[in-house]
């Protein structure tokens, strides 16, 4: 008996000492844990109280969704094809789903280092994307084909992001090289095009894309609304992630070059093997960043008239019997953004962390 | 020949024509198909179109407009829409996501748990989707006739919030507005350039003048503006089926507030709090051992600290979140964009139009990013010894 | 193979519009030590990064190893692979290994296959006395062993003249004499060398010729033993009593 109570005395009193420190040190500290305490219990109450004791979550409990106050979910469990697959037709859903899972399986890869290569990495990507994309389309070994038209849901929001990340990424790499050239009227004249794209707002500009430009192109590259958009976009996205890479070169010593120089490195070799995988390392966790609001940012297409995540949302709870519910639509839509955004951002964290443990 | 190809200066100005020329190419074919194309339309090109009228309403303006006014002035109103969700909107982000900042920063377990909350909520749901929710969520509130008054005078309704109002004129709102911005700006640019180096009994003087002066200004805008035959403050009363008097804040107007400071907070909480995180702990160890409080500390030592170090992130924010305001076409809200759009959809001259929204966006982006470069300047820590 | 292996006439430089080097005039034989000395702000690291190509001189004629250094890509290309830099910050590639910082310029800029060249890597860092560091990064070697692998990487191009750029000031007083050991090395193997150091001693030991500039210009030029003994110009001996003084 009187060996185990010294272990047990001790572990309470280092338990509450931290106890003590972080919520209790002073009266205001206890005043304010308390308060938010108080408030944090409450909100957590009636969320849970709506989101789950009340509500009703069966398919077919419209009904029963009258008599509560909680939440009906059954707008979900009933129209979850639309939320996620939009109009693509019932029998070829799956391909959609697979689609997806492609997708998400490629971002997740490309989060290990292991790929971090210039190879590796847009391999990963191209192979990914043309599998969505053959998945999505059809038309190649015996999937019936189905246009862009018809794509919607989870399904369109993915393509989008995953496009315009593959064309805003390289396209970026070149704007912040050509943006550091030593040459005064490329690097001026790519300044003011950076600075005036990225002082537009980005609806403006898949607007202008979407609707200004068959005024002023050429017949022949015109091209469909959906991917005039998405060029629009990955050029908006190109802008700020040049910015970042070049913020990331500038990081670097300028002693870095001028050793590859003095080696004989041509220019090249020395932006490939030296300046930019330097650049991207110190760019890393802005780089993630910028991946976390590009993907929430694709729910504006929503606003030009394209069939996004947000909008069938809105159409599975916009016919006359589900259009109560529309709040309930907004939290799973909420809900699929948050997975997405929250793991990435985590992640991003946790590289920043792990990053700056190996700088001296 | 090869000689010259391998002159690295001739290469570097060819490849200077090359990417210019290029880039003029680009322009000029837009310009040839643009001209070509509204040559085949029959439209007229040219800005006469902004002295016509538009024949359509706008439901939020803080000037007076109907449907029987030029395209110009529709466009102002849009403008002034933007500028003035931009005033409301920025302030009442800086102040929620400082303070989150600060109960992210604070020590005290709960208050940083709480701020987590927020931060992750807030910033991984996209802006638009958080706008709809608002909007949908204040459309549920009870109609006016079942809605009751709180703290004397504010209803929550379904058709809006009504607020007690002085009964002047939108336009001398407007004019106040001006005033204190212009008053502001002045301030902060002599700060910079008089104040910070003159004596202080003197500054403080010229403080007063100009603090006194925009006080006065401000008066007489709204004497001016004054209703005829009204008390000061006009409160909403329930006639009817609705509220007369008091000022009717629309549930789009309200809606874009809430959603764009909610979520520019949770940006600018996250950004203070790396900017408490990069002050060195000695500081608020110096302050301890001199025996100011915590609240002093904080007040006085870390956050003016802070502010300083994370001045140039905020400026970007601050664009971003001006850029922001442009969502609220989503839920008919008469912003610049939403007006300069439906003006393309009824009147045809989408490339004048667009210049028009481009133009505005920019100068705006760029005035709002200078001054806030002043400010910057005025409050930098100055000298290279510095040792934090 | 011409016996000169660096001409400068009559070089000049300008920053805008401030006269950095003037009228250099240096020659510079095969086999030959230079140690180049001068207070701060002489110009002599200017110098020897014009020859190189990482600053641009304004008129005068450059020659390293018979190539003349002009505007012509193919020329500074083949000037920067035959002559060797050494920095003062070291300026290794943190994101490679030591193996790899050796290896890559002459993959890349000599066309080796990669076993050769890390055969050869491998030689360069036993000379350095460092063999057992080859797959390290350079963050986890100290200041010395960063400047001796800086040293091996220069070698790994097999250059024929090699240019130090102030090399042992960033280290720790007890890291210099370890790679001092290796410059040393290097001059009795008939390396040629242009040195910009303050490390007097080296110049005493390995120098064939002592030259000392000052505010853009070259003063005095001698073998060791007259320029520390006995020097002509009042400048060089102002400066030698600064320097030799503690």
């Amino acid at each position: 008996m009187t060996d185990i109570v010294p272990p047990i005395a001790r572990f309470r009193e280092v338990l509450s000492k931290d106890l003590r420190r972080r919520y209790f040190a002073t009266y205001t500290d206890t005043a304010v844990t308390l308060a938010f305490a108080a408030l944090v219990l409450w909100v957590l109450w009636g969320l849970l109280d709506w989101a789950i004791a009340d509500a009703v979550f069966s398919a077919d409990g419209r009904e029963a969704c009258f008599q509560t106050e909680g939440a009906c979910w059954s707008v979900v469990t009933n129209r979850w094809r639309i939320i996620l697959f939009g109009l693509y037709p019932f029998e070829e859903q799956w391909r959609s789903a697979i689609a997806c899972i492609t997708m998400v399986i490629v971002i997740a890869l490309s989060c290990l280092p292991w790929f971090w290569n210039a190879r590796r990495l847009p391999l990963l990507w191209i192979s990914g994307f043309a599998s969505f994309y053959i998945l999505m389309r059809g038309g190649l070994f015996g999937l019936t084909p189905i246009s862009e038209r018809e794509w919607g849901g989870l399904a369109l929001t993915v393509f989008i992001f995953a496009a315009v990340s593959l064309i805003g990424m390289p396209l970026a790499i070149v704007f912040a090289l050509l943006r550091r050239s030593s040459l005064p009227w490329i690097s001026r004249i790519m300044a003011l095009v950076i600075d005036t794209i990225r002082s537009l707002p980005l609806l403006t500009i898949m607007f202008t894309f979407a609707l200004v430009l068959p005024f002023v192109l050429p017949g022949w590259a015109i091209g469909d609304t959906l991917y005039r958009v998405i060029i629009g976009y990955a050029l908006f996205f190109a802008c700020y992630q040049a910015e970042i890479i070049r913020g990331g070169m500038q990081a670097l010593p300028a002693g870095q070059e001028e050793a590859a120089k003095a080696l004989g490195l041509g220019y090249w070799h020395r932006v490939g093997h030296i300046i930019l995988p330097q650049a991207f390392r110190n760019a890393l966790p802005p780089t993630i960043n910028q991946f976390v609001i590009t993907f929430k940012e694709t729910s504006l297409v929503t606003i030009i008239g394209f069939f996004d995540v947000m909008a069938s949302g809105r159409a599975a709870s916009g016919t006359a019997e589900w259009s109560f519910a529309v709040i309930e639509v907004y939290v799973f839509l909420a809900l699929i953004f948050f997975t997405f955004t929250f793991s990435l951002s985590r992640y991003g964290a946790h590289l920043e962390r792990r990053l700056s443990v190996g700088r001296r | 020949m090869t000689d010259l190809l391998k002159n690295r200066r001739l290469r570097d100005n060819v490849l200077q024509l090359v990417f210019v020329g290029g880039i003029a190419l680009m322009l000029a074919t837009f310009a040839v198909t643009g001209k070509t194309n509204l040559d085949a339309q029959g439209l007229t090109s040219g800005f006469g179109f902004l002295e016509k009228t538009t024949g359509w309403r706008i439901g939020f303006s803080l000037i007076e407009y109907d449907t029987s006014s030029p395209y110009w002035l529709a466009i102002v109103v849009g403008l002034l829409n933007s500028l003035l969700l931009g005033a409301i909107c920025l302030p009442m982000a800086t102040l929620i996501g400082v303070t989150v900042g600060v109960m992210r920063t604070s020590g005290n377990g709960m208050a940083e748990l709480v701020g987590t909350l927020y931060v992750e909520a807030f910033r991984n749901v996209p802006l638009i989707l958080q706008l709809l929710f608002w909007y949908a969520l204040l459309l549920s509130l009870p109609n006016p006739r079942d809605a009751e008054p709180i703290l004397g005078g504010i209803v929550m309704s379904g058709r809006g919030f009504y607020f007690p109002a002085l009964n002047v004129l939108g336009s001398s709102v407007v004019v106040s507005l001006f005033v204190v911005l212009g008053g502001a700006s002045l301030a902060l640019w002599l700060q910079a350039v008089r104040w910070r180096d003159a004596d202080p009994a003197s500054a403080r003087r010229e403080r007063r003048v100009l603090g006194g002066l925009m006080v006065a200004l401000v008066v007489l805008a709204m004497w001016l503006g004054r209703l005829p035959e009204t008390g000061l403050v006009s409160l909403p009363e329930l006639r009817g089926l609705n509220y007369q008097g008091g000022v009717r804040v629309a549930p789009e107007l309200m809606a874009c507030i809430i959603a764009i400071s909610v979520y520019g907070a949770s940006y600018i909480a996250e950004i203070m709090r790396a900017g408490f995180n990069a002050i060195p702990k000695g500081q608020g160890e110096a302050g301890h051992a001199l025996g100011l409080t915590r609240w002093q500390i904080l007040s006085r030592i870390r956050l003016p600290l802070a502010i300083r170090i994370v001045m140039p992130t905020m400026i970007n924010q601050y664009v971003w979140l001006f850029k922001a305001t442009t969502i609220g076409i989503a839920i008919g809200f008469a912003d610049f964009f939403m007006v300069i759009s439906t003006s393309i959809v009824q009147s045809g001259q989408t490339l004048e139009l667009i210049g028009i929204l481009m133009a505005g966006f920019l100068i705006i982006n760029y005035s709002l990013a200078w001054v806030l470069n002043r400010v910057n300047d005025a409050i930098r820590l100055r000298g290279s010894q510095l040792r934090i | 193979m011409s016996d000169i292996a660096v001409r400068i006439a009559d070089m000049n430089k300008y920053y805008r519009d401030f006269h950095v080097l003037k009228s250099i005039n240096l020659l510079v034989r095969r086999g030959e030590r230079i140690v180049l000395c001068g207070p701060s702000g002489s110009g002599k690291s200017t110098l020897i990064r014009c020859i190189n190509r990482l600053e641009e001189h304004q008129s005068g004629t450059i020659e390293v190893n018979g190539t003349v250094l002009d505007d012509n890509v193919d020329h500074i290309d083949e000037i920067r692979r035959e002559a060797g830099m050494v920095f003062q910050n070291f300026n290794l590639f943190p994101h490679m290994t030591v193996l790899e910082n050796c290896t890559l310029a002459p993959i890349l800029a000599r066309k080796l296959p990669r076993a050769e060249a890390e055969k050869a890597a491998m030689q360069y860092l036993e000379r350095v006395k460092i063999p057992e560091q080859a797959n390290k990064y350079p963050g986890q070697l100290s200041g010395g062993q960063q400047q001796r692998v800086a040293i091996a990487r220069a070698l790994c191009m097999s250059p024929q003249i090699m240019l130090f750029d102030e090399p042992t000031s960033a280290l720790d007083p007890e890291m210099i004499s370890e790679v001092l050991d290796v410059m040393v090395g290097l001059a009795q193997d008939g390396m040629t060398m242009i040195c910009v150091t303050h490390e007097m001693g080296f110049a005493r030991q390995v120098a064939d010729r002592v030259i000392f500039m000052a505010e853009g210009q070259i003063i005095e030029e001698a073998s060791p033993v007259e320029f520390f003994d006995s020097p002509k110009s009042e400048r060089t001996r102002a400066f030698l009593g600064q320097i030799l003084g503690h």
